[in-house]
């Protein structure tokens, strides 16, 4: 008979491995489950390959004679090409397209001279052509041992990695570990969907290793989402907000540098930034220095100050908080699968391609987007408002409004420093502007992309919703999600009072070309807190209120321009 | 001339030699098996001649016209591929022949083919001016390799000669066929434009001509023997019942 039946001892494992090589080499093939090019220590099937085909003489394997090869296959059977050939099929007919011709009709003449030849020859060839492109051209996710060609070590072990496939070493040196089963001897891709980066509930293993240290908790986007959760309970989300927007800017593509490092500036670092972080003065200096020519990497400093006041103080707190309690509760530990070989030759079948990454990084950039929309923020800290008696201003000398009273300090939309944190001018009362900035934060957290104008727009309709609901709503109730624990530490401080309303429609007065340093007197312990208590006072008052005055929060790096009443 | 009948000739030519070659060394190689091979790549030499004489002819004539010169080029990219396609499966035969000597029959490797007549098609086509010539016997197994290299090394040039001679941008080259084949299209070359024939060279011209007639008599004698067969098939039941 013309089938050689090639039986391994399960014993004799150096003849599993020689007849591994041979049948992963294609010298010989199954006739069975040709796409997987293995020895089953069972009665399966293998046949010689014709000398034709052997890669011994390493002939070039050429992509012509694939493109031939599956447009014979389509002829004999139209939509037979498996994904990946498919694929291969458009990217060749892309490339050779000159070419296309000729292999249409090559194709066509190599399957009539094949009907030329007896039924059993033909299936026989139709093998080998078939087992040849299995090793020349393998599917998705399966080893080739043509990657270094005869060359190839079997064993993964030896003290030399310098030609091993990428695919062994996943196998043999991580992943000892993974549960349910290691996704690259399995085929079974439970393990990935499970870590998945944002996944609802990370397993047991996942959530221990954030316990190892805080680098370990921030580079796990799940940790992340976790901490992140936790701080907006505690109310210092700005600490993580800014870590990360340093991280965009450090990233970034260069031209959207410069924007970026105007939006943290006015998001986090300005003088009554809605979510003002708290850094030490020399950094503060040194920080808001360098932004006058903003790069890629003019946070730094301020970034690890955030980060070593996450590690020392929120990341212990985090630890023992009940949310990572309730994680670590939920964290799953999966059962490890134990597949016979029926089923594992069934998960080879049906392996399919995972997704895109374009499209995983588009849902990553919806997430972001509306992780940015969600921004919880009400931070305006008391101490962060200019005391006359504390605060060190250098230029600006033309506020009438600094020596009356303490002006708000409300970031008012410019054309020369468009802000999307943009509030309009005709606010009437405090706690209100307060909302105003939340909701526009809330569309300019450095995240946002949104145009400016539109941000204006909105947060003029926004307002003026406001005003129609001031009259049914409390700021009791408004106010209710705060945190109760704040503590008027030191109450004698200045409080925020609306604007005079001396200034209803003033031009914004003009603004000269310098960065202003603040010293204010924050005690350290203090935490940034919303001021509740003096709100409903503010509140009672707002009505007999007048308009705001033009007050813009300065960038350090604008030049000098000279206004026009729009706010 | 080599109208693109001729050309579809040699690409039948070159897939026969494929399948061919794919035998060499397995269970099925002998020495009728070594005599197609020659009797295939020599059809196809002189079939690769003519047409590469007579594009590179035309493809240096300056006074071409625009469209002319676009098909030309198409089926100048087309058949430089199954020149190249031919010339690496003479390598291989080469190769091959080398390690699987048929005088060591035992060597051979057992692939689980029967053999099959795949030469005929390609065998069948009327030779041009030449004689079929008888079964090579066995001792001139070395004679046969150094012919074969010779004509691979005549493969070769031809290649090289055709590089020189015209200059084809072939990304330039659109190609009329769609992306994928059709077995049910019955004109293979519709997809390579239709030339005119030259008059300069009539014996080549009644070849392909004589080809089609050919056909379209044996077409009609099948028809003809079909019909005779339902007709007393008919007669033979009417008698039986």
């Amino acid at each position: 008979s013309s089938v050689k039946l090639l039986l391994v001892s399960l014993l004799s494992s150096e003849a599993r491995n020689f007849g591994s090589m041979l049948v992963a080499l294609g010298y010989i093939y199954p006739l069975q489950d040709h796409k997987r090019l293995v020895i089953k220590p069972d009665a399966s099937l293998y046949r010689f390959q014709t000398p034709y085909f052997w890669p011994t003489q390493q002939w070039p394997v050429e992509d012509t004679d694939y493109a031939i090869y599956l447009a014979k296959r389509n002829i004999r059977k139209k939509g037979i090409l498996e994904l990946h050939e498919q694929e291969h099929y458009n990217r060749l007919h892309k490339w050779m397209n000159h070419k296309w011709d000729f292999i249409v009709m090559q194709a066509k003449e190599q399957y009539r001279a094949a009907k030329e030849r007896k039924k059993p020859d033909r299936v026989v060839f139709e093998c080998q052509e078939r087992a040849y492109w299995v090793v020349h051209r393998p599917p998705p996710g399966t080893v080739s041992a043509m990657d270094y060609g005869l060359d190839r070590r079997i064993d993964p072990n030896t003290v030399e990695v310098t030609g091993e496939s990428l695919c062994d070493l996943f196998k043999y040196n991580s992943c000892q570990s993974c549960l349910p089963s290691n996704p690259w001897l399995t085929d079974d891709a439970t393990y990935w969907t499970l870590n998945m980066p944002n996944v609802e509930i990370p397993t047991k293993m996942r959530v221990e290793r954030w316990t190892f240290s805080f680098g370990e908790l921030l580079s796990d986007p799940r940790g992340r989402n976790d901490f992140r959760l936790f701080l907006k309970k505690e109310f210092s989300g700005e600490n993580l907000a800014f870590w990360e927007s340093c991280e965009d800017l450090k990233w970034g593509t260069a031209a959207t540098m410069r924007e970026k490092a105007e939006q943290i500036y006015k998001t986090f670092l300005a003088r009554g930034a809605p979510r003002w972080i708290n850094i030490d003065g020399k950094t503060m200096e040194v920080t808001v220095k360098g932004l006058k020519h903003p790069h890629r990497y003019v946070l730094d400093a301020a970034q690890t100050h955030i980060y070593m006041l996450m590690k020392k103080d929120s990341y212990g707190r985090y630890m023992k908080s009940p949310v990572f309690k309730e994680t670590t509760k939920k964290a799953i530990c999966p059962e490890e699968h134990k597949f016979s070989d029926n089923q594992l030759e069934q998960n080879a079948r049906n392996r399919r391609p995972s997704l895109s990454p374009i499209i995983l990084r588009q849902m990553e950039e919806e997430q972001k987007a509306k992780m940015a929309a969600n921004v919880d923020i009400t931070q305006l800290c008391r101490f962060t408002t200019p005391v006359p008696h504390l605060a060190v201003y250098s230029g600006i000398s033309d506020f009438p409004s600094a020596t009356a009273s303490p002006s708000l300090p409300f970031l008012a939309h410019t054309p020369a420093c468009p802000s999307p944190i943009s509030v309009a001018l005709d606010s009437t009362s405090a706690s209100e502007r307060r909302v105003e900035a939340s909701e526009g934060e809330g569309e300019g957290n450095p995240a946002a992309r949104g145009p400016v104008g539109g941000n204006v727009s909105r947060s003029r309709m926004a307002l003026s919703l406001r005003r129609l609901l001031k009259r049914g709503c409390t700021p009791s109730t408004m106010f209710a999600s705060l945190s109760p624990k704040c503590h008027s530490a030191a109450g004698t401080s200045s409080r925020i009072q609306p604007i005079s309303p001396n200034q209803p429609s003033q031009a914004p007065p003009r603004r000269i070309a310098n960065f202003f340093q603040i010293k204010v007197d924050i005690p350290p312990e203090c935490r940034i807190y919303p001021i509740e208590s003096e709100d409903e006072e503010e509140e009672n008052r707002a009505a007999s209120r007048g308009g705001v005055g033009a007050k813009e929060i300065i960038c350090p790096w604008e030049s000098l321009t000279p206004q026009n009443g729009t706010g | 001339i080599p109208g693109p009948l001729c050309y579809s000739l040699l690409l039948l030519v070159v897939a026969c030699y494929r399948h061919l070659a794919s035998c060499v060394g397995g269970c099925t190689d002998s020495l009728q098996l070594r005599d197609e091979l020659r009797q295939t790549r020599e059809k196809a030499q002189k079939l690769a001649m003519a047409i590469c004489q007579h594009l590179t002819l035309h493809l240096r004539d300056k006074s071409l016209p625009e469209e002319q010169r676009k098909e030309m080029e198409l089926l100048w990219v087309a058949f430089s591929s199954s020149l190249e396609l031919l010339h690496l499966d003479m390598c291989k035969v080469f190769n091959m022949s080398d390690i699987f000597s048929l005088a060591n029959t035992d060597a051979l490797v057992q692939t689980g083919l029967q053999g099959s007549e795949v030469a005929a098609r390609a065998l069948s086509l009327p030779d041009l001016n030449q004689t079929q010539s008888p079964t090579l016997p066995a001792g001139l197994e070395s004679q046969e390799r150094s012919t074969l290299e010779q004509e691979i090394g005549q493969i070769d040039h031809m290649i090289d000669d055709m590089e020189m001679k015209v200059n084809v941008l072939r990304w330039m080259v659109e190609p009329h066929g769609p992306q994928y084949a059709d077995p049910l299209s019955s004109t293979d070359s519709a997809s390579l434009a239709v030339f005119s024939v030259d008059e300069e060279q009539p014996g080549h011209q009644p070849l392909c001509q004589r080809n089609k007639f050919c056909a379209v008599l044996f077409l009609f004698a099948v028809v003809l023997v079909a019909g005779f067969i339902s007709v007393s098939m008919v007669l033979f039941s009417g008698v039986c019942f």
